[in-house]
């Protein structure tokens, strides 16, 4: 009895801890001069669009290389393993750098591509590139965890009632990972849509909600950014939300 | 039809013998019996004959591992019209259901059925893929031992009905009971193959007689030449008369039949009898056998009267005693 109140006393606590920003949040906020700098909706779009194409991209990559890498063995795995632990260890400034001598101006792919036509630095497609860099690790993480969950005589079951191995996936593998899946895609969510270092250096311009905060603060001070952070919570909220509740329902 | 697999990895394994009806390939744990299934199955890299080189999605067999594995996502009629297309699979997967007498449950998750019923939902599944050979993976392992038999005698019956050759692989002298054929599996080699009435009447080894699941098989040294043979049983350190052909200092497996002891009254002692106290009575369906403690070794006998703890003369009758080289 008293052992249980004491871990719920912990976990209070760390709710407290948790919350104490956002109360600081409620606190600090100016309610009566309530307003948005200018730029403030179009930084909004730009977030949300663009997080929603990069997270198209993450989920139509990432996906068949977790699959993959639940599903198979093969000598040299450990520097998949490494090379997916690499892109989360690397800090976001090193990392929008490293883009940077990639696809940058005069980086090797990035002048190839640019005569191709496509820009990646301060342009659309940039925004898009560093939040896909941030976010498809964690993804990969989490999706590969959601198939290694999936019984894989289910998968051998339903190749033996005569599916070929592409229909197995969409009916036995994806269902069955689909709670898995669905943390994967949250988390990928507010990752790409929180990230600031990479986008930083890559792509400043056209401005997302990270870098828009940034720029208020320095050019008018706390009470342009306070409103944004506002909406952002606002627009962001809903999807990770929305499956995380899904998935606790389902595991209930 | 005529199985011929070899396996290489992880274990090696090959394996030559003919399906007819349903047949029950007998061996104890560990032999890959559930491997030469995933082998035929297309599920393990394996060379043989049929199916070989195909890969699982075209080769015409139903398969049905242990534990029976439904999709948890699908309702039971969803299982079943799992292998079925076009606009009548959920009117074809009912007609299955109803075979295996569950169209009442169509409705219900994997989750809501009981060991018995998943495991027709599962045969419903594999049959609705009109396979040319059933594979069945310990069909008892799963099931309720009240209902067992009765659920075991429906699913031969069914088999029997849609006449596709089944191959069931068990350790469980139970199944083999219900066997048209028998495929007996000792160190990973094929020992004796017939029928379960040929295979009872003459195991070709103890091995084969522990498979079957007879009690009183135990290990011994012949002493002796043809007419004052003994049998030494080192176990309950005695040695018995007995009659072979084997040769003086063969190791043997031996066996008696519970019902061949008898109980020895009255001051006449013959030569063979031994002593023994009882152990435990058992009493089931099926009859009433004595747990007896010979040394080390524990005899079964089918004592009607006898107590607990007291000691009592046994004689094995040298006629009834089987013996196999080791």
């Amino acid at each position: 009895m008293s052992r249980s109140r004491f871990a719920a006393g912990l976990a209070a606590l760390a709710l407290l801890l948790l919350a104490a920003p956002f109360a600081g949040l409620v606190l600090a906020t100016d309610w009566r001069h309530f307003g948005f700098a200018h730029g403030d909706g179009g930084a909004v779009a730009v977030s949300l669009g663009l997080s929603l194409v990069a997270l198209g991209l993450i989920v139509a990559l990432g996906t068949p290389l977790a699959w993959w890498l639940a599903r198979h063995r093969v000598r040299g795995q450990w520097l998949v393993d490494a090379l997916l632990l690499l892109a989360l260890l690397t800090p976001p400034l090193a990392m929008g750098l490293l883009l940077a001598a990639m696809y940058g101006p005069y980086g090797p792919a990035g002048s190839l591509l640019e005569r191709a036509g496509l820009v990646l630095t301060n342009s659309a497609p940039a925004f898009v590139m560093a939040q896909f860099y941030a976010a498809l690790p964690y993804y990969v993480l989490a999706a590969r965890a959601a198939f290694e969950s999936v019984p894989r005589e289910l998968e051998q079951i339903a190749l033996t009632l005569g599916h070929s191995p592409a229909r197995c996936f969409f009916r036995v593998s994806l269902p069955l990972a689909k709670l898995g899946l669905a943390a994967a895609v949250a988390l990928a969510w507010v990752r790409a849509l929180g990230e600031f270092g990479v986008v930083l250096i890559v792509a400043y311009y056209p401005q997302g909600i990270p870098v828009k905060l940034w720029t208020n603060l320095q050019d008018i001070g706390l009470s342009a950014v306070y409103p944004l952070l506002w909406v952002f919570f606002l627009v962001a909220l809903p999807l990770p939300l929305a499956l995380g509740l899904a998935v606790r329902r389902r595991l209930a | 039809m005529r199985i011929d697999y070899r396996i290489a990895r992880p274990i090696e394994l090959s394996a030559s013998f003919e399906v007819e009806g349903f047949t029950v390939l007998l061996g104890a744990s560990g032999e890959g019996k559930s491997l030469l299934l995933r082998a035929i199955a297309g599920l393990l890299p394996a060379q043989g004959e049929p199916y070989g080189g195909l890969p699982p999605q075209r080769r015409a067999v139903g398969y049905l591992p242990q534990g029976h594995t439904l999709f948890p996502h699908l309702r039971a009629w969803q299982n079943v019209a799992f292998a079925l297309s076009g606009p009548h699979r959920r009117d074809e997967a009912m007609t299955w259901l109803q075979r295996v007498g569950l169209a009442d449950l169509a409705e219900r998750w994997p989750a809501q059925l009981s060991g018995g019923q998943q495991q027709r939902v599962a045969l419903a599944r594999a049959l609705a893929r009109r396979p040319q050979l059933l594979l069945l993976d310990e069909p008892t392992s799963a099931l309720d031992p009240a209902t067992r038999d009765d659920v075991l005698a429906e699913l031969v019956a069914e088999v029997h009905a849609v006449g596709i050759p089944t191959l069931a692989v068990s350790h469980d002298p139970a199944l083999a009971a219900m066997a048209d054929r028998l495929v007996l599996m000792h160190g990973r080699r094929i020992v004796q193959t017939g029928r379960p009435l040929d295979v009872h009447a003459q195991p070709a080894s103890g091995a084969v007689a522990r498979l079957l699941g007879l009690r009183n098989v135990f290990r011994g040294r012949l002493a002796g030449t043809a007419g004052s043979q003994h049998l030494i049983w080192p176990e309950a350190g005695v040695s018995l008369p007995v009659k072979t052909t084997l040769a003086d200092g063969t190791a043997v497996d031996w066996h008696i039949a519970p019902e061949a002891i008898r109980l020895q009254h009255g001051g006449t002692v013959p030569a063979g009898t031994i002593m023994a106290g009882v152990e435990l009575p058992q009493r089931s369906a099926y009859g009433q056998y004595a747990g007896l403690r010979c040394g080390q070794a524990r005899l079964w006998a089918d004592l009607s009267s006898c107590h607990a703890a007291e000691t009592v003369r046994l004689s094995l009758p040298w006629p009834s005693i089987r013996c196999w080289p080791a």
